[in-house]
């Protein structure tokens, strides 16, 4: 695909703005009425999903060229998909997010890149990782947890840790526990260690697709090597580029996959898994953007006209993952469960995504400071999440601002409430 | 581009992140496909955009655009051509940093807003105190201080929450000189409580029937009349996006109802005995074909491809949108009753939606107004006429007209197939028996050429001059005050007299308003 | 040939009226407003006379003030400040020129009487909103023009109801028709295709109609306006609420407003009820203040309206610890709807008393009610003035969303010390009213010196405007914020 494709879908746009607003039956405030962060943040009409795509056409049109205010811009946006669900609540014809990818395809194909993205390009070519760490430390996480290593034996399931949660001590322990979980519950899960890389998302999103297209055959003959029937991940950005991305791009990892939320809920279901202790805290819940409408999976459609495309195709978020973590925190006794205003499709972005945590630090944690803000608001001592990233900016933003309130995994919750510390 | 100096003293004014000349940036603000009657849906591009946060920044922006002989035109949320320059040379200001709500006054039935606050945050707000808002057909994504002070108004709720012209109070307004003007109470230090007086009511040079649209400089506050949610929900919550929408929080003293009449006189009757008999939240004339491209546009396609279906569908023609909300159960059940017997005695049907498993996502949607705000979804892009603010049965006379013309355009493949029957609008204001029905057609930009609409707005301006069937929507399009000014005692000349007084420099963007007096007299 | 034959030229000789006691009368009224004796009176007999008038007077030598009602006057604004004066009186202008029964809206000329005017309409079943008992000589478009509260507020959408349309002669001479009655088309095309002048806005981007009201004659001369209409109630109920302390009454008034369940909804203190009711009641027999307000039914099951209207009121009541009653002290709210339902018999409901009555009014909301009485008590102790002289009128306008408030002060006209004394109280309490944040909205008299010092903007503005419709300044000059051209 490339943006001239897109080229319908960007004519498309009436300016009405609704990319910036939560869906407006759901606006329940004027506080958190707003879902764009690189908008709220920054004002100027390009800055939203409609600005960009009228910088497509921009281009296309000759009317403008790309240049480093212009990459800017592109770049200074989590590719969260709120806009995306806003757009598609009442237009069928305009895939919103596909423009945004293109967009950063073009900057890196007329050369226009972002040097934060170059090193993470480049780590990702050395060391199979976008962070700068090192492929030999990857599997490290898991040491001491006697979790089968795919490269020693077949298994029922693959845990596909993910970059973050590799490598982040502040996160590992969610990494631990959350594989732990699966395997006390009698799960016959494996782990690639060491061999295990990048899933290529990132990558992709920052413009880099054909890097993706590596990651994603290795990813493939990863998990053909395993035996594995199922592929699960504790991060959402991993999900994401697993269910739409893939798919998206013709790569077929031949399994079911599911995001740890997902498959630890349907096992608490069945009744294998059993939150036992009381939990007494007031919580709140934040759906990642990747897990959430983003996590949808990629609905392939061949027509020219999207204003004939059923509705079922449309990218719309509906069908991504945002019960299961929920069932899950309300399973725990004790629990108090309150919901934020921009939650599920709508819900507000961690900030750190699209390549944004790594460029643009501060407006990471400028977006990040509004979810803490948000959930804030419900009156919730933690806020809980199923995804690395948003932990990772929500930690350091509850720091920075010195605030209270407590962030937790899903995984951590349960833990606690299956004896764990 | 700007001058040098123009630019770097507004930047002084503004900051480096609160002004732009990057043309990639001003795209973003000359790109404005909305109801716009050019060629394409590009405008003119701004010279520069700016961005105030108060209104002291506003005034200087205007004082050095006026300095520099530099045009300028406020929006609000920008939704619509007519909020973006209508010429070259024009300093685009988008308001979107002046979103405050700064006050709700519960209960004396007003809020004081600035431009960006939308209609779905100031009706969330109001709706906590009892109260809402009037919400106009664009949808609850547009400012109310902007279609109060500068727009139109037209919104369903019209029969309780009236039109956007007549509901507001106080007003802060930044000349297009620079100088401040507060029209009302809020300019004698009376509060925002009245836009009027003392003496004679400046809200008259503000606007009409229409506002301005950015012509005469910019608004910065607008205290606009709230009205009572009537016992409804103070803070729904509940899953879904619109259509997949399920509350259990309808109350039970609101109603929808589907009312079918036989004819549109009888249509036109059912009207004026609902805003007679003083009962109603909702009246709108539903429009059945377009309702299904809204909700279900490929169903609409495929149904409408059908001879036989168009047929049946053509006896539903004739359709109100009602919406009962009482305060208390005696006031439903009196309502009820009433209307029933108004529908019997105009051999209409009511049918209660509540039948319907979609009830509650209507209810909600047709609260917050979002429905006619979809009229995007089935081509991508609208345009309307006739529309005449008017007594009811010219307003129906205008739907016939509109309908009429609009069929012949339809089979021409200008418009999309919706039956002919896109008319929308209703009875305002209680028992005042005027309203609207305006003639909405929708088309695909990116498939049709544009001179077939301009020959529809063409034939139906033309109707309703020939027809006297009132100053409408059609008359929307460029240099048609040439056309209905001297049939209308010459209100263009008057109008380019105000801006003269008020403009005498010219710097405030009239290309919706009015040219200068000067061009109107060659 | 003098301007006053010219003037006869246009309306005839008749029409021209220069009998001193005449030109007397026009000099002075019941305000504190004092000014010149007129050089003559002309009488127009339709828009086209009218025209005339004016085209003449933008040619130089005359200043033209409009009048359209009868005496006895009270605001000051016809009392001529320039010396080449003439008043036009459009009493005679008095045509009915049509009623639309559907579309429940009357096209009037300046000479109709609210008396007039709803004989008329209640043979089609409607009636007219009206101010709070104008005078018989009140010319109804003038009162609207005026922007006079009216009683009922639920029907008060936006402050120039219920003005819809009008035809105007701006001091250019020029004539326009606002709203939907511009066009385009004639009246008769107009009504052919189904209007009825109703709709009050416009045309396109602008609304003379607005700056014709609350101007006092500066602008321009409304030759006819469409006022919109009600039904007329096919059953009404009145009621009285009583109180001691005019804050008991507020949350009460606040609350039957909320849901539009009263017509005429007003509040009165003791000593206005006692002039309007008239009769031999002695004021203290009766409450200090009472609500008064009616319920009705029309068309549509008339008594299950009133019914449910009645028990939900009663339910309000019970919440704000108040009571309705029909009868207070023996007098009847259905006899008091009776009176409140038509103009004032004579005497003129306010000269009952004392035969002299000032009044002082402002709008403010009606939560600041009580604030602003007890400054007036404060203002009325302080100047020595009798309290059971002082009237209170608080008329809820807008749906209940701001009130008019009004301070009736009757007075012997015949006592000199008196007539100061209630001078000075007026001008007094008049700027501590004002200083509070009384809006004075109609700024008549010495009002206007006063309101326009406030909002300088608005000044400025205006004058622009006046440049625009009346660049000669022949419109009653010296009014509102525009001085007399020396």
């Amino acid at each position: 695909m490339s943006l001239q494709d897109l080229q319908r879908d960007m004519a498309g746009c009436s300016r009405c703005s609704q990319c910036k607003w939560v869906p407006m039956l759901q606006i329940k405030s004027w506080r958190f009425a707003k879902v764009c962060p690189s908008i709220d943040r920054y004002n100027l009409h390009a800055y939203s999903g409609s600005g960009k795509m009228i910088i497509g056409t921009s281009l296309l049109e000759g009317r403008s060229e790309l240049n480093d205010n212009i990459t800017e811009i592109i770049y200074k946006c989590q590719l969260c998909g709120a806009c995306q669900v806003s757009c598609q609540a009442y237009r069928d014809d305009i895939d919103l997010a596909d423009v945004l990818l293109e967009l950063r395809a073009k900057c890196v194909e007329e050369g226009f890149v972002i040097p934060e993205h170059l090193e993470m390009i480049d780590s990702m070519k050395r060391e199979d990782n976008p962070m700068g760490m090192l492929k030999r430390d990857r599997g490290d996480w898991a040491k001491g947890l006697d979790i089968p290593n795919i490269n020693n034996q077949k298994v029922d399931v693959l845990f596909h840790a993910g970059c973050r949660y590799s490598y982040d001590e502040d996160l590992q322990d969610i990494t631990r526990t959350a594989v732990m979980i699966l395997k006390n519950a009698g799960i016959d899960v494996g782990i690639a260690g060491n061999d295990e890389s990048c899933c290529g998302g990132r990558a992709y999103e920052i413009g880099y697709q054909g890097e993706m297209k590596n990651y994603a055959e290795d990813m493939a003959s990863r998990v053909r090597a395993s035996g594995a029937k199922i592929l699960v991940t504790p991060c959402s950005d991993c999900y994401y580029t697993f269910k739409y991305l893939y798919p998206k791009n013709n790569l077929d990892l031949g399994v079911k996959v599911l995001h740890i939320t997902e498959y630890v809920d349907s096992l608490i279901k069945e009744g294998v898994i059993r939150p036992e202790k009381d939990i007494p805290l007031k919580v709140t819940y934040h759906d990642p953007c990747h897990l959430g409408r983003r996590g949808e999976v990629y609905k392939e459609w061949e027509g020219e006209d999207k204003l004939l495309r059923p509705v079922r195709y449309k990218q719309s978020g509906k069908l991504g993952v945002y019960d299961p973590p929920r069932d899950i925190i309300k399973a725990i006794s004790g629990i108090d469960f309150v919901e934020m205003e921009r939650i599920r499709e709508y819900s507000w972005c961690c900030g750190a995504g699209g390549g944004v945590l790594e460029a643009f630090p501060d407006f990471s944690a400028w977006t990040a400071t509004e979810r803490i803000e948000e959930a804030k608001a419900t009156g919730a001592e933690a806020i809980v999440t199923a995804c690395p990233w948003c932990e990772r900016v929500f930690i350091d933003a509850i720091k920075k601002n010195g605030d209270s309130i407590k962030v937790y995994d899903v995984m951590e919750l349960l833990n606690l409430s299956l004896g764990g510390r | 581009m700007l001058a040098k100096d123009a630019y770097k003293e507004l930047e002084d004014v503004l900051g480096p992140e609160n002004i732009s000349e990057e043309p990639g940036v001003l795209d973003g603000y000359a790109w404005q496909p909305a109801l716009n009657l050019g060629r394409e849906a590009w405008i003119p591009r701004p010279e520069a955009v700016v961005l105030p946060e108060t209104t002291e920044e506003v005034q200087g922006i205007i004082k050095i655009c006026n300095k520099h002989k530099v045009k300028f035109k406020a929006f609000s949320t920008g939704w619509a051509a007519w909020g973006g320059p209508g010429e070259q040379g024009v300093v685009q200001i988008d308001l979107r940093r002046m979103n405050r709500i700064l006050e709700i006054d519960a209960k004396n039935m007003y809020a004081v807003v600035e431009p960006y606050v939308c209609a779905a945050q100031l009706q969330a707000e109001a709706m906590k105190k009892g109260l809402n808002c009037h919400i106009i057909g664009a949808g609850p994504n547009t400012s109310p201080l902007a279609n109060t002070t500068s727009g139109w108004g037209y919104g369903w709720t019209g029969l309780f929450t009236g039109f956007s012209g007549r509901n507001p109070l106080g007003v802060e307004w930044v000349l297009p000189d620079g100088e401040i003007l507060r029209l009302g109470s809020i300019g004698s230090d009376a509060g925002w409580i009245s836009g009027d007086g003392p003496g004679p009511s400046l809200r008259g040079i503000m606007r009409g029937w229409g506002g301005a649209q950015g012509g005469l400089g910019v608004f910065t506050k607008c205290a606009i009349k709230l009205y009572p949610w009537p016992a409804g929900p103070k803070e729904p919550r509940f899953k879904g996006i619109i259509t997949d929408i399920k509350t259990t929080d309808v109350p039970k003293t609101h109603k929808v109802y589907f009312l079918f009449s036989p004819s549109y006189e009888k249509y036109a009757d059912l009207a004026y005995e609902i805003g007679n008999s003083e009962i109603g939240y909702v009246h709108c004339k539903g429009a059945f074909g377009a309702m299904f491209g809204l909700l279900a546009p490929r169903a609409m396609r495929k149904m409408l491809a059908s001879p036989a279906i168009r047929t049946i569908t053509r006896a539903f023609q004739h359709m109100t949108l009602f919406m009962l909300a009482a305060h208390t159960d005696r006031e439903l059940k009196y309502q009820e009753k009433v209307l029933k017997k108004i529908a019997s005695e105009t051999n209409g049907i009511a049918l209660d939606a509540s039948v319907f498993p979609f009830h509650q996502m209507f209810w909600w949607g047709v609260v917050r107004s979002i429905f006619p705000a979809m009229v995007f979804r089935p081509g991508g892009d609208f345009l309307t006429s006739m529309g005449s603010n008017v007594a009811y049965d010219c307003a129906v006379n205008q739907a016939k007209e509109g309908e009429k013309i609009k069929r012949e355009f339809i089979d021409k493949g200008v418009f999309l197939e919706d039956l002919a029957d896109c008319t929308w609008g209703g009875i305002y204001e209680g028992t005042s028996n005027w309203g609207h029905l305006e003639e909405i057609g929708m088309f695909d930009r990116r498939k049709t050429e544009p001179d077939g609409r301009f020959e529809y707005m063409d034939a139906t301006n033309k109707a309703a001059i020939d027809k006297s069937l009132g100053y409408g929507l059609s008359s929307l399009g460029e240099g048609y005050y040439k056309i209905f000014g001297p049939l209308m005692h010459d209100y263009h000349i008057w109008q380019a007299k105000i801006k003269q007084a008020f403009d005498p420099n010219n710097t405030s963007d009239g290309s919706f308003y009015i040219p200068p007096i000067d061009e109107l007299e060659d | 040939m003098s301007k006053i034959d010219d003037l006869a030229k246009i309306v005839g000789p008749k029409g021209v009226v220069t009998d001193k006691d005449v030109l007397s009368s026009f000099a002075m009224d019941n305000s504190f407003v004092s000014g010149k004796i007129p050089q003559c009176v002309v009488r127009p007999r339709n828009m086209g006379e009218v025209q005339g008038i004016i085209k003449l007077a933008t040619l130089g030598g005359l200043s033209l003030i409009p009048c359209s009602s009868k005496g006895p006057r009270f605001r000051g604004d016809t009392i001529p400040v320039a010396d080449d004066a003439v008043i036009v009186d459009l009493s005679g202008m008095d045509s009915i020129i049509r009623i639309d029964k559907r579309n429940k809206v009357a096209m009037i000329e300046p000479g109709v009487t609210f008396g007039g005017l709803s004989t008329a309409v209640e043979k089609e079943g409607l009636r007219v909103v009206m101010p709070l008992l104008p005078r018989k000589t009140k010319s109804a478009v003038a009162s609207i023009l005026e922007r006079e509260p009216t009683t009922i507020p639920k029907y008060h959408w936006d402050m120039s109801d219920p003005m819809c349309c009008i035809e105007v002669i701006f001091g250019t001479g020029d004539m326009f028709r606002t709203g939907s009655a511009a066009g385009p088309g004639t009246l008769e095309e107009q009504w052919a295709s189904g209007q009825a002048q109703k709709s009050p806005m416009g045309p396109s981007q602008s609304d003379f109609m607005k700056i014709m009201q609350g101007s006092q004659g500066t602008m321009g001369i409304v030759t006819w306006a469409s006022v919109k209409l009600e039904l007329l109630p096919k059953i009404q109920k009145a009621f009285f609420v009583a109180a001691q302390d005019l804050s008991e009454l507020i949350d009460f008034t606040y609350r039957i407003l909320r849901p539009k369940l009263p017509d005429i909804c007003l509040i009165l203190n003791r000593t206005d009820l006692v002039s309007i009711y008239g009769g031999n009641k002695p004021a203290n027999d009766l409450p200090p203040w009472v609500l008064f307000y009616s319920i009705s039914g029309y068309e549509y099951l008339p008594e299950e309206r009133v019914d449910y209207i009645e028990k939900d009121i009663a339910d309000i009541a019970g919440q704000t610890r108040v009571k309705s009653e029909q009868s207070i002290a023996g007098i009847s709210a259905g006899n008091l709807l009776g009176l409140i339902s038509k103009p004032s018999g004579d005497p003129y409901w306010k000269l009952r008393s004392r035969g002299g009555c000032e009044d002082i009014f402002f709008l403010t909301t009606l939560d600041r009610a009580p604030e602003f009485v007890k400054a007036m008590n404060d203002e009325i102790k302080k100047h020595g003035f009798p309290e059971q002289n002082l009237g209170v009128y608080i008329q809820p306008i807008q749906q209940g969303r701001n009130c008019h408030i009004e301070f009736n002060l009757m007075y012997d006209p015949k006592g000199s010390e008196e007539m100061e004394r209630v001078e000075r109280l007026f001008d007094s309490a008049s700027k501590a009213l004002m200083d509070m944040g009384g809006f004075f909205s109609r700024p008549y008299g010495q009002w206007s010196h006063l309101a326009y010092s406030k909002c300088l903007d608005t000044v400025t503005a205006l004058k622009k405007v006046k440049g625009i419709l009346d660049p000669k300044g022949v419109m009653n000059p010296g009014k509102l914020c525009f001085a007399k051209e020396e």
